[in-house]
């Protein structure tokens, strides 16, 4: 790819091989979650080698990496299993909105205990639970009135009401909450999930990324620490969607890639009317209609990556562009994956009927997908300019 | 030429007049009676899906996939409790004889509520349709007053249809490809009958129903030739169930593998063998006129049953395609936006009202199949208007009375055979076939679609098993494959539909 960098690829490499080692066998196991076992272990793994901190800053016990890097991992996770990218970004989701609260004493708190990529700890020195504060990564908290409200008493915040879906609540000893405050805004608040006046729900089943769990939580008057200043919630909110819609593109992008690998792999063993079906023009055209929209996916990925990194003019835009396109033809590409195998991409069995399912998962990612594109464009209208 | 007969020529300029509009040549032959059918079909299924789907659909997905082998049972008593799996078996064969046109729009109905109890209930009747196919009015009837038996007792007695094998889909919908097909399960000739070997799967409610109708091959080098179909009954030695098939979706509906092994069959539970029935005298002489041999008598055989079955997966799509529209619209009035509900939101009303026309073009495409089908396909003598009156008029007990006696006799089957199979010209074979793919292509590509909109729409809310958006999703992409991927139904419309615009062409060679 143009302009990547060596270390891009070596930590691409490292993606690559930490996929195919950890997330192809017993993917359908893991998926059978929260009717299987939580894979911890896979989850340890990946924290022991740095994918929850990406982008925190090395103070906090981070790698400091581009955007560039957070998408590359996810992408080669996301061509295995999904699951994981789900926890992965979340991880980063709620990193970023503590970095853009630019509440460096928050994030150092809520990171304690991480490594960072380039120094793996041995096992058991520190839990995932510590390093992924978790957050309801499917919804954007401006979008529908929240249920969660922070009341004040001598400085200190109480929060009460529900927190729906949220990502990892089951998982993480911390999560990120947006709760509504007095003047109408929202806030973000560090609540402690073993603390007091936290009821945590049974894991919401769920379409896709079955093995990144999400929760409800009902809170009761739970302490919550703000985060940043009151009722900024959604400035920061907006800004880490600026910077991390790409990242949610490159979750989806990789599941296409997978599911166009294991249709074209089926294609050329599968005989009907026969010969391969490779060989037959109509499965050619869907192919190729799949491989198009995957490698225009990864182009666009990699262009918004970029710039976001390079903070190259439009590149907020890019980077919100590149989700809303790559989130939808996934779910499309994904769909023909299946097609393309018949009965069998309908089974459990290939792998593709958990892409299908994965990919419409992640197209949620940050809130409802007709919203944001109606964001996009006000953002258009009022002055913002998509190219130079 | 008169302006009357220059008219005529000019209607039959492809595309063909009355072809292109099915429902206006149906609406002039068809009883009254079927209209009132309808709405009671409609009626009862709606009542179905208050008392009985809405609470138990999300229950059964979620705890399928807690354990992927639960067999449903309580739910095919249900239905067998509802007499579902006799409604539209013919009252010569001992059951309530509903209008076969009732079927599909009962089907939308049901599947708009949750498409795996759809499946559960209209996949007897795929089964039922092969049996019927096959015109063997002896193992018909026999089998049909079972079912009857079993819904009086209680004891639930279903048919699946056996056809797909592990190495042929596609290939066992359409002659052309069978030729070619890699087909496994045989059926040797023996003494007395024959001996079955090979396996079948996806076979749906295969480990829920009593009786299986399976399709096999006499000359596996010659499968498109010598299309065999049986009647196979729990118990017979060498059948056995294999595994249970882990699905996305329409997980309350069991996917089975049906394994035979050295199964002998004997002849009597023969229902039909393509490469024999031009031998019987009269049939032979029809089938000769119309050009039909052995291989055009499977495919005869297939249109049959895919002309009456592929409707159904139509309506089934038009069915989810009102679901999710139904689940996004009581999402859009339960959801503020920007300080005032979703649904008053202009974009979502244009999504909305895009939703509301998928449903409905996949209805009108499944009723013009279903027109097509019931001019053109194997019940088409059902509705001929004094034949429709009087199976309606008479109640069952009166052809219970003397049927059983006259459907176990040979001459039956094969006047049936003659007026049904002889009876029906190519070119209404071609057209009940290609309206058929039509409606399934469209139907099943538009419930798809209302899905996805549905989920993109409902965002956060739209994930949750507990607001069944996720699940009409998962269930609805079954559609897009069985019964044919859409892609051989897309190759059978041409085949069907278009070619005759292009006699140049030839489908299925390239």
């Amino acid at each position: 790819m143009i302009g990547m960098s060596e270390e891009l690829r070596l930590l691409e490499g490292m993606a690559r091989d930490f996929a195919l080692k950890e997330l192809v066998e017993g993917r359908e196991e893991r998926d059978r979650y929260p009717f299987a076992p939580l894979f911890e272990e896979v989850l340890a793994k990946a924290h022991e080698v740095g994918f929850f901190s990406i982008l925190s800053p090395e103070e906090a016990g981070g790698a400091a990496e581009p955007v560039q890097a957070l998408c590359l991992v996810l992408e080669e996770l996301c061509r295995e299993d999904a699951s994981l990218g789900g926890a992965v970004f979340t991880a980063a989701l709620s990193r970023e909105l503590l970095r853009q609260a630019g509440s460096e004493e928050d994030l150092k708190k809520a990171c304690a205990g991480t490594a960072s990529p380039r120094e793996a700890l041995p096992a058991g020195t520190a839990s995932p639970r510590e390093a992924l504060p978790a957050f309801p990564s499917f919804h954007n908290p401006s979008d529908t009135p929240l249920s969660l409200r922070a009341v004040e008493e001598g400085g200190a915040y109480r929060l009460t009401g529900k927190a729906e879906y949220v990502v990892l609540g089951n998982v993480a000893s911390r999560a990120l909450l947006p709760a509504g405050s007095a003047d109408g805004g929202w806030s973000l608040y560090l609540v402690d999930l073993r603390g007091e006046g936290v009821e945590i729900g049974e894991p919401v089943l769920s379409l896709g990324l079955h093995a990144c769990p999400a929760v409800d939580l009902l809170l009761h008057g739970a302490p919550g620490e703000l985060v940043g200043e009151e009722g900024k919630g959604e400035v920061y909110f907006e800004a880490a969607v600026d910077r991390l819609s790409v990242a949610a593109a490159a979750a989806s992008c990789g599941v296409m890639k997978g599911s166009f690998e294991t249709a074209l792999d089926y294609a050329r063993q599968r005989i009907q009317g026969g010969r391969e079906i490779v060989n037959w023009s109509e499965v050619r055209m869907i192919l190729s209609s799949m491989a198009v929209r995957t490698k225009a996916a990864e182009m666009l990925v990699r262009g918004a990556a970029a710039a976001v990194d390079a903070a190259s003019p439009g590149w907020a835009l890019a980077s919100r562009a590149a989700a809303l396109q790559v989130q939808e033809a996934a779910t499309e590409v994904t769909c023909d994956g299946i097609q393309l195998l018949g009965g069998n991409g309908y089974m459990q069995d290939y792998g593709q009927e958990k892409r299908f399912r994965d990919a419409k998962q992640l197209q949620a990612l940050l809130g409802m997908a007709p919203l944001r594109k109606l964001r996009y464009i006000r953002r258009v209208v009022d002055g913002e300019r998509p190219w130079a | 030429m008169s302006r009357k007969g220059e008219s005529s020529l000019l209607l039959r300029e492809f595309p063909d007049f009355a072809e292109t509009m099915q429902g206006l040549a149906a609406m002039e032959r068809m009883p009254k009676g079927v209209v009132e059918e309808c709405r009671e079909a409609v009626a009862l299924a709606r009542r179905f899906n208050r008392t009985v789907a809405r609470n138990y659909a999300l229950e059964l997905d979620r705890r399928m996939q807690e354990d992927p082998t639960y067999l449903p049972w309580e739910l095919v008593e249900e239905a067998n409790r509802w007499g579902f799996f006799t409604m539209w078996i013919p009252k010569l064969f001992g059951g309530k004889g509903w209008s076969l046109s009732s079927i599909a729009p009962f089907v939308e109905e049901l599947a708009s509520e949750c498409l795996a109890i759809t499946n559960l209930i209209g996949v007897h009747y795929f089964g039922f349709s092969i049996l019927a196919a096959t015109w063997n009015v002896r193992l018909i009837d026999m089998i049909s007053r079972e079912v009857a038996e079993g819904e009086r007792t209680g004891k639930p007695c279903l048919v699946s249809g056996a056809v797909t094998e592990p190495e042929a889909g596609t290939d066992a919908e359409e002659v052309e490809l069978l030729a070619r097909a890699r087909v496994r399960c045989q059926a040797r000739r023996v003494e007395g009958g024959y001996v079955v070997n090979g396996r079948k799967i996806f076979i749906s409610n295969g480990h829920l129903s009593t009786w299986h109708i399976l399709i096999a091959y006499e000359d596996l080098e010659r499968p498109d030739e010598t299309m065999i179909a049986f009647a196979v009954k729990n118990g017979t030695p060498g059948f056995s169930f294999g595994r249970m098939e882990k699905k996305m979706g329409q997980k309350g509906c069991p996917a089975s593998e049906l394994v035979f092994e050295d199964c002998f069959i004997p002849d009597e539970y023969m229902l039909v063998a393509a490469s024999r029935l031009g031998e019987m005298g009269l049939l032979s002489r029809a089938a000769r006129k119309a050009n039909r041999g052995p291989r055009e008598l499977g495919m005869q055989l297939i249109d049959f049953v895919v002309s009456a079955t592929r409707p159904g997966v139509g309506a089934m799509g038009a069915g989810v395609a009102r679901g999710a529209f139904e689940l996004a619209l009581q999402f859009a009035r339960e959801t503020e936006v920007g300080g005032k509900p979703l649904v008053n939101h202009e974009w979502a009303q244009c999504l909305l009202a895009e939703m509301y026309v998928n449903a409905a073009l996949a209805r009108l495409s499944y009723m013009e199949a279903n027109y097509a089908n019931s001019m053109h396909g194997m019940a088409r003598l059902l509705g001929f208007k004094p034949l429709y009156y009087y199976h309606r008029a008479l109640p069952t007990s009166v052809f219970d009375r003397f049927m059983p006696a006259a459907n176990r006799r040979d001459a039956v089957t094969t006047a049936f055979r003659l007026l049904v199979m002889a009876g029906q010209g190519e070119e209404q074979e071609r057209v009940a076939s290609g309206w058929a793919s039509l409606a399934k292509v469209a139907g099943t590509d538009l419930g798809v679609r209302n899905c996805q909109l549905a989920l993109e729409l409902m965002g956060q809310a739209g994930l949750r098993h507990d607001r069944r958006a996720e699940k009409c999703l998962r269930d609805a992409k079954l559609l897009q494959i069985y019964e044919g991927t859409n892609q051989l139904n897309r190759l059978n419309i041409f085949k069907c539909l278009v070619a005759p615009a292009a006699p140049e062409a030839r489908a299925f060679e390239d």
